[in-house]
């Protein structure tokens, strides 16, 4: 599946690959411990906003988080 | 299924055979609430397969329709919300969607799915025939959501079978190297 930003596609599927593994494997299963995908996040996310930004997409009310906060991030 | 097969699928919805028309699915926002639940905020794209003559002169970028999704998901509960509306350069027509996930409270192997949508024309709700041929749409495609979720389920199965059936080949040649080394 790809990005709405086409630079953006190899950043998410790496990041995907993570957060779907975790997701299936901890989250859901109740294991605390934060999300491990933090910083394929950042970078897939810097993408993703300069190609929202590049199209115009009309997004509203939503506020781009920066790092999670306190407990979500896992050790870096 | 069970509520976590299910669940799991639906974070990987896409692409499917039965949404050829999402080309897109990007996540904005992503976090884990005070409460434990994992929030996520979504874009997807679609487009609608309009004719490339029309896309040469308006452009691309006006030819695709976004929706945003927020999902929430309960892990304690085992709930899974998700709230959609599209967003477009028009604006014209609304369709906001509201989905539940929860397992079913008598058959544990099960889920139950409520799904409802506001349709608004300029934030004006419909009552017509029109309303009634969404409806009939969306319901519709309420079916085709969850024959695709039974195409992202089978895949995973897949992916898992052959996961496991080539562990076990490579398990069995190193057993085989290691039988032949110790003789």
């Amino acid at each position: 599946m790809n990005s709405v930003g086409e630079a953006c596609t190899e950043l998410k599927r790496e990041y995907d690959q993570c957060f779907n593994r975790w997701f299936a494997e901890k989250f859901l299963k109740g294991e605390s411990g934060g999300d491990p995908c933090g910083q394929l996040f950042k970078r897939y996310q810097l993408c993703v906003q300069k190609a929202i930004k590049e199209k115009d997409i009309p997004i509203e009310g939503l506020e781009f988080m920066g790092p999670s906060k306190g407990k979500t991030e896992g050790s870096s | 299924h069970p509520w976590e097969t299910v669940t799991t699928a639906a974070m990987q919805k896409y692409p499917n055979p039965m949404n050829p028309s999402v080309v897109g699915v990007d996540v904005l926002d992503r976090h884990i609430d005070n409460s434990g639940k994992l929030h996520s905020h979504r874009l997807l794209s679609t487009e609608w397969g309009i004719p490339s003559i029309v896309k040469s002169l308006i452009g691309t970028s006006r030819t695709k329709t976004y929706v945003q999704e927020h999902s929430v998901v309960d892990p304690v509960k085992k709930t899974m919300e998700l709230k959609s509306s599209n967003i477009s350069f028009t604006n014209l027509v609304s369709v906001d969607e509201r989905l539940v996930y929860k397992p079913h409270p008598h058959e544990p192997d099960k889920t139950i799915l409520t799904q409802e949508a506001i349709i608004s024309v300029k934030g004006v709700s419909l009552s017509s025939y029109l309303e009634g041929l969404m409806a009939n749409t969306i319901s519709s495609n309420a079916n085709k959501g969850r024959e695709a979720l039974e195409w992202v389920i089978n895949r995973l199965n897949a992916e898992i079978e052959e996961f496991t059936a080539s562990a076990r080949g490579t398990m069995r040649n190193s057993m085989a190297a290691a039988a032949f080394v110790e003789k």
